[in-house]
This record gives structure tokens, C-alpha cells and sequence, in this order.
């Protein structure tokens, strides 16, 4: 029996063994012509799968594309180290050093908090990075690490510069309430009132934050109610979001004023959540465009997603990793032609890559990817959006947010 | 302790030697030149690994002299590590103190912090414990996201380098070396604790915490003691991470992680020293490999497996080898290693 046990062990060792040193086995082969190295990290397995696995496979098709089609960047072939983080913090601090250690030129992340993981690394190395889901935390101070969409800060500014400059007309200044998610997606949204409310002469009337969990907002929308608010601006998930709209519509607030969202929560999602008539009329901003949307880079991301990853055809995750995938291509085009390829660093990258970023179109997926001195945001701009019939309908062109500078507040991080 | 033949105590000191034969001296000797001769031929990543498996083993030792030997279950260990890392970041940033003190402090508090929560061991135990350590692991994290005037809520904290006077720890090979000699004093710590008159009682609440009363061990003292051990041994834990990281928000401190090293020192051994190094390395080292190398390798290679097969397999595998261990050994890897020094030592005879 005790020998039986111990055989059973044996192989299970020898399988466990045979499967790890596979990966290693394979990378053996002859030396292959110079090419450039990145590394990208995504959160394929854990809590954050649903997201972060089409964002996986968005990365490494586009990238196929790019060297099968293209021809690679420059004419050199990119070579991409993907690494599954599992969303798991410790996971990635030991992930970004393996990047530093097999001479990745830069890094991307999909999710914000797990670039929040290996931010600090990063920085203390002048290892360059930029994740799709930013956070003011990311880029306040600006130092090595960039974002490359609009953060849930912005998507507040956005959403109030479109809304007085089109929507209020009335005298004085519009009250406007939060309701915010207790986490980073709500808090985004608050610093950003804090920061800017006054100066877009906007007057914050309520903040209430509820959890991803809430069942009923009738009492947090009950105190809203009282101090008669012009515009609800919600900075949550999907499910919470819609909730709070039912709330509104049910205390008789909406429709008579305005409901805004953030783009965590606006998508198809709210509309099945809430149902289009509860919806109906509701703005929003998203930072890139939708399936099917007549725009450059459609056909040939679309084609990739049916041949390689057909079940993640109308995931909005897929668009913005497609996305990341061009400008990390574009981010190598310029580090090449304006450094050459033989001397390639990481801090040259920067330079000469990241920085020199300017009005680069992401084949219409979303706003134009610049760089300005001492804002690491890539990408600024968002769409706004209104729910009519049900869809989701893009109202402007891209909206560009201002940038906050957060570290010159007191109470940043406070 | 078994004696290879031939080997016999002359004295009490003798008896109670940890390394008693030349080999036991030889094979420690060349352990540690092996293990801190690393930085001079392993590269970052692999130190990195290293690093977070010796923080690893402090916490797990901490959690194993709450559980293994004390009998106190914990799932809230990750809460107690948080504890320790925002003690360290805040005093060493905020405040400006050296590492060393934050260091300590980190321990203490986390101590204090564990102990509060230890108090309910008294009147329950089993499940019922369990449930109130989860507590203390939402409580800790929610007053981290929420205490942002002082821990910098959900923005985060920056941490500074771990510094000893005028030695900065700034790369991983001294990094490693910090956290390599404090795993090591840690074990050090743990192995003689479980032979003292402290750790024979915390076998004795665990084995049966009426009897161990009835022999007149004070079980409030002890066991809130196991809980200020287990949780200081958490926070110097969580000091060295902050340190290591360089930034701290709550993503590092999540309740699966508190499941792990519950994990980690049952597939290890409860109750034994080396049961929290064994399961340490197995775990995170089994962790790193599967989504490390076995995952980005089927994603590069086979490409017509259905969506998300590749990312599926390593929790998979993950799960499927932690249960197999569960089910094949129940005693853990520490048994396991006895098995396999008995057999050495009696080699070529079976008994």
C-alpha cells in the first residue's frame, strides 16, 4: 500500500516536472535575428478573468497581426512575454521583475491595480509602463508610468466641461450629486469634483457611496432628493448603477433631472440590468468605441477576434487591448527610427518613444495618444454617450478631460 | 528524535542540540553557502521569487505557532500581515523613522492587533473561530481603505527602501540577503519556541485545551501569547513586503491570500518547523511555474485551444495537485521528509 502511495507521488512529481520544464525545453533552438522585447501582463486567471482574459488574448492577436501581416515594427519582429498575474499583487511585483530581467523594453498591464502592484519597481528602475485602466494614482506625480486611457476622474471632468458647455442652461451654478462606489472607481470620481467642481462653477450637493453588493439606494437617494439636484452623476459598476437609476425613477427624481455615468458601469450591461425604459435618456462616457463602429482598425481587429477568440466578439475589454497592442507598436516605431535598434533602452524607449508620442490615431478605437509634458495620461478623451431605445449612442466627438494635477492638492492621498 | 546508529547523547545539552552529527553540520554549512551565494548566480526574477517565498515563510511560521501548534485557526492572517506593512510604511514614511523601527513596530502592533482579535479564542474555537479571524481580516482592510489621512486609503503609500544605518537595501541580491537572515532567525526562532516550556504548552491547548487547564496552564495567557507570536511574526512579514514592494494599497492583502497560508502550512506539515518552509516553496513555487511558464506557453503554442483554456489550466493543475497532496498525504510534506530521512538512515534495511 506504502508503495503504491509513494508511486502515485512519484508520478505526480515526475508529470509536475516534466510540465515545467516543457516551457523551457521549448525555448531552447538556435539564436534568431535581433527583436524587440516587451512585456504585457494580464489578470487571465482569478477574480478578474472575465476581464482580463479577452484582454489577454486582444494583446497577443493584435501583436500576431502585427508581425504576420505587418511584418513586425520598424521590420523587426516584436517578441511579446505575456504573463497571466491572476490579479494577485504579489504575483505581479515578482512578474515585473522578470520583465527587467529578460530585457523587456517596456511593460503594459491591463488592470489599474495590479500596475498600482508593480508601479513602484518600476519607478525606482526607470522602467517604463502604461496600463489601459489608469487611476490617478499611476500617473500623480507624473514619473515612468503611463495610462493609457482617461482614469474615473476624468470621465467626471468630461462629462461636466460637455455638460456646461451643452446641457445647463439654466442661471447660477447646477447642483449636481455624486453616487459613488466605495472603492477606486467612486473615489475617482470624487477627487475629481473636489479638485475641479468650483472652477467649472459646478455646485457638489451630495455625495453618497453605496457597494457593489447594494440591493436598495431609496434612503441614500432620499437625502439626495432634498437638496434638489440638477444631475446625479454615478461613478460605478454596472449592477449598483442600475439599481440606483430603478431608485431614481421610483422616488420620481428621473426623469426631471440628469443621470450621468462613468465608463465602469456604461455599457450593454446597464441596459439589461435596468431595462432601456428605466434607462432611457441616461448619458455616459466610454473611452472607445463599439463593435461595429465604422472605424479603421474594425475590420481587421474584428477578423482576428472570429478567427482566434471567437467568444470574445462583442467584448469592449477586446477593443481597448487591441488598442494598447497598436500604441505599444507605435511606442516601438518611434523608439526605433529616433534611437536605431542597437543601442535600445528602456529609458531610450521613453524618451524617444513613449514621449514622442503625438495625435497618434489608434485606428479610430479610441481618442488620439499624445504625450505632454508632465501628464503621463496617453489618451485623454472619451465619447459621451446617451441611451435611446436601448443602445447606446454617441452624442460627441471625443471630449478631451483637463488634466488634474492631484499631487498639488493638500488633501491628495489624504 | 530518531539517531542515525551509532550515534548516541552524552549530556543534556547534546540531547537538546537541533544539529547533532557531522552531517547535519555539513549539510546546514552547505545549504546556507548554496542559499546565499544565490545573487551571484541568479538573476533578479528568480531572487525576486525567492524574496517573496522567504516573506512567505515568516508569515506561514507565525501562522503555524498560531495554528499548528496552538490550535487557534486564523484566516485572517493576510489582515495581520497589512497590519505589519502599513505599521512600517507609515512610520517609515510619514514620520521618517529608520527601518529598524518600523520594523519592530511593525511586529508589535501587529502583535497587539492579533491579540485584540484573539480574545473571542477564549470562549470559541474550531469554525467559530475561524469566523471571527475573517472578521479581523474585513475590519483591517476596510480601516486601510478607509484611515486614508494615515494609510493613504485606496491611493495607496509609497514605501522607502529598507536602510540599517548607512546600508541601503536597494537591490534585489541585498534585498535578499535582509530577508534571507531574518527568514533564517525566523525558523530559528520557531524551531526552539515548539521546545520550550511556552510551545509544549500551546501542544497542550491544541491536543486538548480542557486537560491542559486542569495542569494549570492559564489558556487566556497562552493563547492570546500565540495570537501576539503568530502576528508579530505577520507583521515583520508584511514590513519586509512593503519594503520589498516599495508601495502598499489593500490589493495586497486579500482574503484568498489568507486561505493560501492556511494552505500553505497544512500541505507543509501543522505543528512542525520545517512544515511552513516546505509548503511555502511548494505553493508559491508551484504558483510562479504554472502561470510563469506552463500558461504563457500554451498561449504561445497551441493556439486552436478553446478561449481560455490556457489561463484555465493552472488553477486547475494548482487545485488538482493541492488536493492530491491532501488526499495522498494528510500529514503534509514535513511527514513526508521524515519518512524519507527514516529510510535514509536505516538504508539498505527496510526496518
Amino acid at each position: 500500500m506504502r508503495k503504491k502511495k509513494l508511486l502515485i507521488i512519484s508520478a505526480a512529481l515526475c508529470l509536475a516536472l516534466i510540465v515545467t520544464l516543457l516551457p523551457a525545453m521549448s525555448a531552447c533552438g538556435p539564436a534568431t535575428e535581433k527583436t524587440l522585447k516587451i512585456g504585457m501582463s494580464t489578470p487571465s486567471s482569478g477574480p478578474a478573468a472575465e476581464k482580463g482574459s479577452p484582454m489577454g488574448h486582444a494583446n497577443l492577436d493584435c501583436f500576431k497581426y502585427i508581425n504576420e501581416e505587418l511584418g513586425g515594427v520598424a521590420g523587426y519582429q516584436v517578441e511579446v512575454l505575456w504573463l497571466d498575474n491572476a490579479y494577485d499583487a504579489s504575483k505581479a511585483a515578482t512578474i515585473i521583475k522578470r520583465f527587467m530581467d529578460e530585457d523587456c523594453l517596456f511593460f503594459t498591464t491591463a488592470s489599474s491595480a495590479m500596475m498600482t502592484a508593480m508601479m513602484e519597481i518600476a519607478n525606482r528602475d526607470e522602467f517604463p509602463g502604461f496600463a489601459c485602466f489608469s487611476s490617478p494614482a499611476l500617473t500623480h506625480p507624473p514619473k515612468h508610468i503611463y495610462g493609457q486611457t482617461p482614469d474615473y476622474g476624468d470621465d467626471w471632468a468630461a462629462f461636466a466641461t460637455y455638460y456646461m458647455e451643452n446641457i445647463w442652461k439654466g442661471p447660477g451654478k447646477p447642483k449636481m450629486a455624486l453616487h459613488l462606489l466605495n472603492n477606486p472607481t467612486g473615489y475617482g470620481a470624487r477627487d475629481a469634483a473636489r479638485a475641479l467642481a468650483d472652477e467649472l462653477g459646478i455646485e457638489i450637493v451630495a455625495t453618497e457611496e453605496h457597494s457593489t453588493t447594494t440591493s436598495s439606494e431609496i434612503e441614500s437617494l432620499t437625502r439626495i432628493r432634498a437638496e434638489n439636484p440638477d444631475v446625479l452623476y454615478i461613478s460605478s459598476t454596472p449592477a449598483p448603477t442600475a439599481i440606483v437609476i430603478k431608485n431614481a425613477v421610483d422616488l420620481g427624481m428621473y426623469p426631471g433631472m440628469t443621470i450621468a455615468c462613468g465608463h465602469a458601469s456604461f455599457t450593454s450591461a446597464l441596459v439589461d440590468l435596468g431595462g432601456a425604459d428605466v434607462v432611457e435618456g441616461v448619458y455616459g462616457v466610454y473611452p472607445t468605441v463599439n463593435w461595429g463602429d465604422d472605424v479603421p482598425s474594425m475590420d481587421k481587429m474584428t477578423e482576428y477576434c472570429q478567427q482566434y477568440h471567437p467568444d470574445d466578439y462583442g467584448n469592449m475589454d477586446y477593443i481597448i487591448s487591441w488598442a494598447q497592442s497598436l500604441i505599444a507598436a507605435e511606442i516601438l516605431r518611434l523608439a526605433v527610427e529616433n534611437a536605431g535598434i542597437d543601442n535600445l533602452t528602456p529609458q531610450l524607449v521613453e524618451e524617444q518613444g513613449f514621449k514622442k508620442m503625438r495625435n497618434f490615431d489608434v485606428g479610430g478605437l479610441h481618442g488620439p495618444v499624445s504625450y505632454s509634458l508632465d501628464d503621463n495620461r496617453l489618451s485623454k478623451s472619451v465619447r459621451v454617450f446617451q441611451i435611446e431605445d436601448g443602445e447606446l449612442i454617441a452624442i460627441t466627438g471625443w471630449v478631451e478631460a483637463p488634466l488634474i494635477k492631484y499631487e498639488e492638492f493638500d488633501w491628495y492621498g489624504k | 528524535m530518531d539517531l542515525p546508529a551509532g550515534t548516541r547523547n552524552y549530556s543534556y545539552a547534546q540531547d537538546m542540540a537541533i544539529f547533532r552529527t557531522k552531517t547535519h553540520w555539513a549539510l546546514l554549512i552547505a545549504l546556507l553557502v548554496i542559499l546565499f551565494t544565490a545573487p551571484f548566480y541568479l538573476g533578479n526574477y528568480w531572487l525576486g521569487v525567492i524574496n517573496l517565498i522567504g516573506i512567505t515563510i515568516i508569515a506561514a511560521t507565525g501562522l503555524n505557532i498560531l495554528t499548528g501548534y496552538c490550535g487557534q485557526l486564523s484566516i485572517g492572517h493576510a489582515g495581520f500581515i497589512a497590519v505589519g506593512a502599513y505599521t512600517s510604511a507609515v512610520l517609515t514614511n510619514r514620520l521618517e523613522l529608520p527601518f529598524l523601527v518600523g520594523f519592530i513596530c511593525a511586529g508589535l502592533v501587529a502583535g497587539l492587533v492579533g491579540m485584540v482579535f484573539g480574545i473571542p479564542s477564549l470562549r470559541v474555537k474550531g469554525f467559530y473561530l475561524a469566523i471571527s479571524t475573517i472578521a479581523a481580516q474585513f475590519i483591517i482592510i476596510w480601516i486601510i481603505n478607509h484611515w486614508s489621512s494615515v494609510t493613504g486609503g485606496f491611493v495607496g503609500i509609497t514605501v522607502p527602501y529598507a536602510s540599517i544605518g548607512g546600508l541601503v537595501f536597494k537591490s534585489e541580491g541585498s534585498q535578499f540577503f535582509l530577508i534571507m537572515t531574518i527568514t533564517a532567525l525566523t525558523i530559528f526562532f520557531a524551531k526552539n519556541l515548539a521546545r520550550t516550556r511556552v510551545g509544549r504548552a500551546f501542544v497542550a491547548i491544541r491536543d486538548n485545551d480542557l486537560a491542559a487547564e486542569v495542569m494549570g496552564i492559564n489558556l487566556f495567557r497562552y493563547k492570546l501569547l500565540a495570537f501576539f507570536i503568530g502576528c508579530f511574526l505577520a507583521g515583520i512579514a508584511g514590513s519586509l513586503l512593503a519594503h520589498w514592494i516599495g508601495f502598499m494599497n489593500a490589493e495586497h492583502f486579500s482574503l484568498i491570500q489568507s486561505i493560501l497560508y492556511v494552505g500553505m502550512i497544512i500541505i507543509g506539515g501543522l505543528g512542525t518547523t520545517i512544515g511552513p518552509i516546505f509548503g511555502a516553496v511548494f505553493l508559491r513555487g508551484l504558483d510562479q511555474l504554472l502561470t510563469m511558464e506552463l500558461t504563457p506557453f500554451l498561449e504561445r503554442s497551441f493556439t486552436a485551444l478553446p478561449a481560455g483554456f490556457a489561463t484555465g489550466i493552472a488553477p486547475m493543475v494548482f487545485g488538482l495537485v493541492v488536493v492530491l497532496f491532501l488526499v495522498l498525504e494528510p500529514r503534509g510534506l514535513a511527514h513526508r521528509w521524515q519518512l524519507f530521512k527514516a529510510s535514509y538512515r536505516l538504508w539498505p534495511f527496510s526496518y
